[in-house]
């Protein structure tokens, strides 16, 4: 226990417990605490500020370099806020033809893809999430227990000791080049099996029976009672499987050609400033920037952008559910 | 299974109080059978247990005797749940079960082409080759993958989870514009992996044409300032120590440790933050009015009671950080730097299956399969040991 210097007295927490004749001075102390706060405080703002300046940085630098010249991106001293806005940077992205032979694909073709496959993949997986997590959670058939427990325990092997073999089945069943094989590998997530019956089960017994008097059928009850009340989770589901489509890059990579990958595929690619048919280009030769087919920094940031952009309004808007999918799921899709 | 029977297991083999003493390595193997025999009686009563009759449904049927058509009827739509799985289970079967079984077996053929399925035979061999990085084409070299992916994940996890615990600290204990601060540090929790490595390649990348340098990028030129020389950070084959047969590309490492820090922390923040407002209040109170100072609230109260989701995030960055891939593909480029130097263990795995050797791709991720396996065994160890407050 500390001791007053003075008196040898005890002290007690901030309180001097000798202080008594002396006059407890408690403008001093409190005049003391408040320094001690405000010195707190500014370090602790301080702190927190530099930390998200660090976090936005990279979105602010991607969104600005892809507005610039590309000059201007490569001036040796960079600048902050782009001179002049060359928004034709992104139509030039969305105009790129990887090469000319028919393999290659343009934008519009790669969103395409990539929001078929989102929107197919996710609506399916989630059908067959939703009637496999009811009959773990509402039917009684033999083996169940044993079945389940043999689909969690699968949860523990990483997904990439299945991708060889997986590579190695859709090329002997031909499926390759194709939505399908973009889809049916990924459809199960016994995460999301688990976690829905997890909540299924939450629901009591006794609104099942009430709508069995009802004269609901087993389908009816889960329609229209179990899904509205688990509604949450399934659109946590719903988005956190989007984006993972979204996000999707070394299967498709690994199975299909450039015409049938996704948009994660095609950020990684080059952009070069290629002259377009009608003999546009952004930096004709001539006139000392001509780059050649080296790739551009300002056109890969643009099509950062067109990647990153849409997750990011997503998670602005989607917030709340996303969050609780991930701290539940720990994963990203 | 009870905690009663458990203990009657373990007891059994073991009198109380052995009449003859034996020379202490006979007892040891004595023990060690005891032990065995015990290992195998927990595991019989488990499955026993899963097998074991559930108690009568007090909801089920008991009318009259049905006719045997009836009956067969009832039983079979009993079972109707199977039908309810089915879709899940047929997919499982071959993009989950079937793959698993295939790794275990391929891995150990020689020589095995995937296409028309030939083989020379069975053995190590594949193992060996990958450890030795005698595969004979200009893939990536395993070793040189396991000491990437270890050296990353063992440096970035902890970094990161002590960034996470010091920002969640600090935003907890302010009260005006905490939300404000929250969304901004919250913001790059969903990012594209390959996207945002190629504008974190932008700021450390020299581009110079033949004649001239035209830009250092930024952050050489805020190192320039403390007089430090332009370093290539993403170039590849550059800034590298050699160490035996091993390249450690220490600048590489430093931009993937700072990026994976960066897109770690969201996570991390979200889960101890959280885990710090739930903390009961009292706690605080309680302290307060003992005189505690602010550090010894933090190391007292804060941070034991945050403890399980420490060590939650702890292990999964580290199971994550072990199957690593898009950070280092999007920051250096598909082959991963220059000639894989910056490969990692599932790196490793696309590679070869791109090259169409899948003994290799088959014996790497089977190694990759063992070592997740050693972590989740050594968590489980720590895990129970420790107490939780909650």
């Amino acid at each position: 226990m500390a001791k007053n210097k003075k008196t040898g007295e005890a002290v007690v927490g901030k309180w001097d417990l000798s202080a008594g004749d002396e006059g407890f001075d408690a403008e001093k102390v409190q005049k003391r605490e408040k320094i001690k706060h405000i010195v707190k405080n500014v370090l602790v703002y301080t702190f927190l500020t530099i930390c998200a300046v660090l976090a936005f940085l990279p979105f602010y630098w991607m969104i600005i370099s892809s507005l610039k010249v590309e000059e201007e991106f490569r001036e040796s001293v960079p600048t902050f806020f782009p001179h002049t806005f060359q928004w034709k940077n992104y139509w030039m992205i969305f105009h790129q033809v990887t090469s000319a032979s028919s393999t290659s694909a343009t934008f519009g073709r790669i969103l395409a893809n990539t929001l078929i496959v989102g929107l197919l993949s996710t609506f399916l997986g989630l059908v067959i999430i939703v009637i496999t997590a009811y009959a773990f959670a509402r039917m009684e058939f033999k083996g169940k227990n044993i079945l389940f427990a043999v689909m969690l325990a699968t949860m523990m092997i990483p997904g990439e000791l299945f991708t060889a073999s997986n590579y190695i089945t859709v090329a002997k069943l031909q499926m390759t080049n194709s939505y399908t094989v973009l889809i049916l590998p990924f459809l199960v997530s016994v995460y999301y099996i688990y976690l829905l019956r997890n909540n299924f089960m939450q629901i009591p017994n006794s609104l099942y029976q009430a709508a069995k008097i009802d004269g609901l059928s087993d389908m009816g009850y889960l329609l229209k009672v179990m899904i509205p009340l688990t509604a949450p989770t399934l659109i946590s589901i719903t988005l956190l499987r989007f984006i993972g489509t979204w996000n999707s890059y070394i299967w498709p990579r690994l199975v299909n050609m450039q015409q049938w990958q996704m948009i994660t595929n095609w950020v990684t690619g080059g952009f070069v400033d290629r002259v377009q048919p009608d003999g546009f280009c952004l930096y004709p030769s001539g006139n000392g920037s001509d780059y050649g087919t080296t790739p551009l920094d300002t056109l890969k940031m643009a099509a950062v952008c067109m990647v990153s952009l849409p997750l990011l309004i997503l998670f602005i808007f989607c917030r709340k559910y996303i969050m609780r999918g991930v701290s539940k799921s720990g994963t990203k899709g | 299974m009870t905690e009663n029977e458990k203990d009657m297991i373990e007891a059994e083999p073991q009198p109380e109080a052995p009449k003859k003493k034996h020379n202490r390595f006979v007892q040891y193997f004595i023990n060690l059978g005891a032990r065995i025999k015990g290992w195998f009686v927990d595991k019989w009563l488990a499955v026993k247990d899963v097998f074991k009759k559930k108690p009568k449904d007090e909801y089920a049927y008991s009318g009259p005797e049905l006719s045997k058509g009836e009956k067969f009827r009832r039983g079979l739509k009993s079972q109707s749940g199977w039908l309810f799985v089915a879709p899940a289970l047929i997919l499982m079967a071959v993009f989950t079960f079937y793959p698993i079984i295939a790794a275990f077996i391929n891995s150990f053929k020689i020589d095995y082409s995937s296409t028309t399925g030939a083989f020379k035979g069975w053995g190590f061999d594949n193992f060996v080759h990958v450890l030795t990085g005698d595969t004979g084409t200009a893939g990536a070299n395993f070793v040189q993958c396991l000491v990437n992916t270890l050296v990353l994940t063992f440096i970035s996890v902890p970094l990161s989870t002590l960034l996470a615990l010091l920002i969640s600290v600090a935003l907890n204990s302010i009260k005006r514009i905490q939300k404000a601060y929250q969304t901004i540090l919250f913001l790059p929790y969903l990012t594209n992996a390959l996207a945002m490595g190629a504008v974190f390649a932008t700021f450390f990348k020299i581009i110079e044409t033949p004649s001239y340098t035209e830009t250092v990028g930024i952050v050489n030129i805020v190192l320039g300032w403390f007089g430090i020389r332009p370093i290539y950070w993403i170039r590849g084959g550059a800034e590298v120590w050699t160490l035996g047969s091993l390249t450690i590309p220490w600048a590489k490492y430093i931009v993937t440790i700072i990026y994976e820090v960066w897109s770690g922390l969201p996570f991390k923040i979200l889960i101890l933050f959280s885990a710090m407002q739930s903390i009961n209040k009292q706690y605080y109170d309680a302290a307060k009015v003992d005189g505690a100072s602010r550090w010894t609230v933090l190391w007292k109260i804060t941070a034991p009671m945050i403890m399980p989701q420490i060590s939650y995030l702890l292990v999964t960055g580290i199971m994550g950080g072990m199957k690593q891939y898009s950070a280092v593909v999007g920051l250096f480029g598909e082959t991963m730097g220059q000639a894989y130097e910056m490969g990692t263990m599932v790196g490793y795995l696309y590679n070869y299956i791109e090259l169409g050797q899948m003994g290799y791709a088959f014996a790497g991720s089977l190694m990759l399969f063992v070592i997740i396996m050693i972590i989740t065994f050594i968590n489980n160890k720590i895990t129970k040991k420790r107490t939780t407050y909650r």
